[in-house]
């Protein structure tokens, strides 16, 4: 079965190499050409027809898209526009992140990618239908990134509603998000904001800016034109005065009439913007009034874009591999709490976890991005905090129906019962591989305050070590966010246990589960092995304080810096 | 970056090398091919005098269904201050069937739109009013936000442009553009609040009627002569395929009801 299957594949991929080969000697129409590159490329997942239906979206979310409906997502047009070739080209050049959307910049020539737009538009005729080319969102009198301009933004974030989908910090947990589904009934959720790197569209501020005046296409996030913004039509003055008058509990005659014009004036801006929207002439004295009002929206819009800016990352988080690797800090005396502010004051080890597709039942559509981690250990202890962002805290309420097992959220960590010597040495195998043990701890979300210790010989041959209680934990779950503490001895008398010193380069990996993305079971998210050590104390002069500084109470730093200045001084 | 993508992507080609399939997504049935109403090719608005009238009950057939109680997930204070129940089928006294269009089906002259009437859907108590909305083209259709929460109103329109907009809380009537294709019945949601649902017609002639709770319907001005009268209705489909033939009569009514089951 398997050889065969290898054996058609192989078949396969020879014949579209030869074709491929064929194709690129004669040079048919563009969109001709396209539909050769098209069948090539993409149609295993975008079907044949363009219907989203490849014989690869059957476990794909999102699905590839279905172009016969010309909804796309990411467009520099305004709502309800189709979207530019240009825009087109450049989706398919770069690709969409957190999606199964491939880049093509490096597997298709220039030419090529041109071919294909004009292929996909042929899918839907509203392209064909519509003379006048789409209306695109200007970008003119782009407001730059400052602190006061994110305070505004800030603002507009909770007025005009983001947060009922994103969530208080944007970590796409909104009390929405759950009930969520796109324009073909499948189930989605908002944009996770602290993970630029995960946006379809990219993350710059004319990226976000775009993204949501003119609204997501086929997904249910929704644009937010002119009128959605309060009180359309008015100057920042006018609005302000508006609102002062609004909130009288009784307005003089004076004011009565003071605010009927404030009404008449917006009301005649919200119809214009509809007249053009439905393509009626306008006077210049209109175009005049409808260019003053957006201009008022179009700022607020720029506030807006630098506040959604601002939650996230200058970039992806390198991977703790490397110099990032992840070290423990030690630290005389009491390990830090769960809230300790210390644990603020240094960059966490990011872990970024990929879906496990190898073993049934597997996860296509992974919706944890990765676990960030921090450690300090002392001369007896460690402890770990582990961060993850999870849009809904599951519990377990729900049971899956092919496991019967119940759907909850939870975070393992592996470890080896026996640290391998030198770097030749086999690692633990992770899956099934049964040749050296791993040592596991596992926590749930509907036992918050508990971490098994597991002794695991395989996937599906994992056992709870007979003594437990060695492992202190605390956790919460904040807007979006786990957080878990979990401390032990360094040293403990459980032969299955690892042990931890100094210096040693120790395997570690993760496995994360979203109960509400129907992770169970070998369905989930993980990371390969990386590996962390227990920093040598000689070495701790390397503790650098990033700004962050600031925040942090100041007993506690001068505490600390004492403390780092002193074990300096003694080194010495 | 380029890695990551580069290694969820050889995760992805690594599982279509083993060629084995694994769950697969079922989409929400609602979310299919929605049956349509029918519209003529060409309208031509022109007096009607004498005209005739059609009038009838929509009934459901079978017994009545129990009206299932929505799970306000969210803002319960302004969404959970009554119960909100399913609104697919809404069956009154006497088997009374709600909600159903009845329209005529091959009308290609008649009366214009009443240009004067208030075409407005509210959102109060986090639920859409009227259930079934019918839309002249060409013409705005104002949505109320009465509920000082925020609403997006979502119209899946398939031939027009679809509508995805924020209504905030503090925008109490926002006027939609009017559109120019006949379309419909087409889903409105609001994702905010997820069990909100209406639908709403897009139509290039007058003669459209929505039933009461007591399932009636009445069609007006109707230039004397043979049409076919269809229905639609959300959860019982529609006519189409065999639709009632009416003869109208100059000045006179004529009666047409329909019973319908769910499909
Ligand atoms: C591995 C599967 C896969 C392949 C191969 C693939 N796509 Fe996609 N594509 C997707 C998915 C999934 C989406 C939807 C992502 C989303 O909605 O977030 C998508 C979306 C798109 C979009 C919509 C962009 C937008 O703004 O909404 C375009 C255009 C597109 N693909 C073009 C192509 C072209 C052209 C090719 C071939 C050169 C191709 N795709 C190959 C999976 C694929
Ligand atoms: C009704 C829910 C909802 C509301 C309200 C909403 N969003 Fe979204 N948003 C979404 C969903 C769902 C997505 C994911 C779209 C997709 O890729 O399918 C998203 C995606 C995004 C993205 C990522 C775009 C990308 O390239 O991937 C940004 C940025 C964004 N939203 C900003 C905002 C802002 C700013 C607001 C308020 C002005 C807002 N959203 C309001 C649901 C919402």
């Amino acid at each position: 079965m398997k050889i065969r299957t290898i054996a058609f594949l192989l078949i396969l991929f020879g014949t579209l190499a030869v074709f491929s080969l064929t194709y690129a000697q004669n040079a048919p129409e563009a969109s001709e050409r396209g539909k050769e590159v098209y069948e090539n490329s993409c149609a295993h997942c975008h079907g044949i027809e363009g219907r989203g239906d490849g014989s690869a979206a059957e476990n794909l979310l999102p699905k590839p898209r279905d172009f016969t409906r010309g909804l796309y997502k990411i467009r520099s047009t305004e709502a309800g526009q189709l979207p530019t070739d240009q825009d087109l080209f450049d989706i398919i050049t770069v690709g969409m992140p957190g999606s199964s959307m491939p880049e093509w910049e490096t597997a298709l020539s220039t030419e090529e990618r041109w071919q294909v737009v004009a292929y996909i538009k042929t899918f839907y005729e509203g392209f064909k239908e519509n003379e006048n080319p789409p209306k695109q969102i200007t970008l003119e009198g782009k407001i730059s990134y400052a602190e006061q301009s994110v305070e505004i933004g800030k603002e507009l974030y909770v007025e005009l509603g983001c947060v009922e989908c994103h969530g208080n910090v944007g970590r796409g947990d909104g009390t929405s998000a759950p009930t969520l589904t796109d324009s073909w009934g499948f189930q989605t959720w908002p944009a996770n904001l602290t993970q630029g790197w995960n946006y379809r569209g990219g993350a710059d501020t004319e990226d976000i800016f775009k993204r949501f005046i003119g609204g997501i296409a086929g997904s249910p996030m929704p644009a937010f034109e002119g009128d959605s913004f309060l009180n359309f039509g008015l100057t920042a003055e006018e609005s302000k005065r508006l609102i002062e008058l609004e909130n009288r509990d009784e307005m003089t005659e004076a004011e009565e009439e003071e605010s009927g014009k404030f009404y008449e004036k917006m009301d005649t801006a919200v119809d214009i913007a509809l007249s053009i929207k439905e393509g009626a002439e306008m006077s210049a004295a209109e175009m005049q009034t409808y260019n003053d009002a957006m201009k008022v929206v179009y700022e607020k819009s720029w506030h807006l874009a630098n506040y959604v800016k601002s939650l996230m990352p200058e970039k992806r988080p390198e991977p703790a591999i490397g110099n990032n690797v992840l070290r423990s800090q030690y630290v005389q005396g009491t390990l830090p709490a769960i809230d300790d502010a210390v644990w603020e004051t240094f960059e966490a080890g990011y872990f970024p976890l990929v879906g496990q597709v190898v073993i049934e039942p597997r996860q296509f559509n992974p919706t944890i991005d990765g676990v960030h981690v921090k450690s300090f250990y002392s001369d007896t202890e460690v402890a770990f905090l582990f961060v993850w962002d999870d849009r809904t805290h599951t519990t377990g309420d729900e049971i899956d129906e092919a496991t019967g097992k119940p759907l909850e959220d939870a975070l393992a960590v592996q470890f080896p019962v026996k640290v391998p010597q030198g770097p030749t040495a086999p690692k633990p195998y992770f899956l099934g591989g049964g040749r050296l043990p791993v040592y596991l701890w596992h926590w749930k979300a509907s036992t918050p305050e508990q971490v098994t210790e597991l002794t695991a010989k395989g996937i599906n041959n994992a056992e709870a070590q007979e003594a437990q209680g060695e492992l202190q934990v605390q956790s919460t779950y904040i807007d979006g966010q786990y957080k878990l503490w979990v401390k032990r001895a360094l040293k403990t008398e459980d032969k299955k246990d690892l042990q931890l010193e100094p210096g040693v380069f120790v395997p570690i990996a993760f496995s994360a589960w979203d109960g509400s993305n129907g992770d169970v079971d070998t369905k989930r998210t993980m990371t390969s092995w990386y590996t962390f050590t227990l920093e040598p104390v000689p070495s701790s002069r390397r503790f650098v304080y990033p700004p962050i500084i600031a925040i942090l109470s100041v007993g506690l730093l001068f505490g600390l810096r004492a403390f780092v200045q002193r074990r300096n001084t003694e080194d010495v | 970056m380029k890695t990551y993508l580069l290694a969820s992507f050889t995760l992805l080609l690594a599982c279509c090398y083993v060629g084995i399939i694994g769950t697969t997504f079922a989409a929400d049935p609602d979310a299919g091919e929605m049956e349509m109403l029918v519209f003529p090719e060409n309208y031509k608005p022109m007096a009607v005098n004498n005209g005739g009238t059609i009038s009838g009950v929509v009934k459901f057939e079978g017994d009545k269904p129990e009206m299932k109680v929505l799970e306000i997930t969210k803002d319960p204070k302004v969404c959970g201050a009554t119960e909100k129940y399913d609104e697919s089928v809404v069956v009154g006294e006497d088997n009374a069937l709600k909600n159903t269009i009845v329209y005529l089906i091959d009308i290609t002259g008649g009366k214009d739109f009443d240009k004067e009437a208030k075409l407005e859907m509210d959102q109060k108590g986090c639920k859409f009013t009227p259930h079934v909305q019918i839309v002249p083209l060409e013409t705005r259709l104002t949505m109320l936000n009465n509920d000082r929460v925020n609403h997006n109103v979502h119209i899946f329109s398939n031939i027009n442009t679809p509508v995805n907009k924020q209504q905030t809380k503090n925008r109490r009537r926002m006027p939609l553009a009017g559109v120019k294709k006949a379309e419909g019945p087409v889903a409105v949601k609001c994702d905010i609040h997820g069990w909100m649902s209406a639908w709403i017609a897009y139509v290039p002639h007058p003669y459209f009627a929505v039933t009461n709770e007591k399932g009636e319907f009445t069609l007006e001005d109707v230039p004397a002569g043979e049409y076919k009268l269809g229905y639609w209705h959300e959860a019982c489909g529609t006519n189409s395929e065999a639709p009632a033939t009416v003869t109208v009569e100059a000045g006179s009514t004529v009666a047409q009801d329909f019973t319908l089951k769910l499909k």
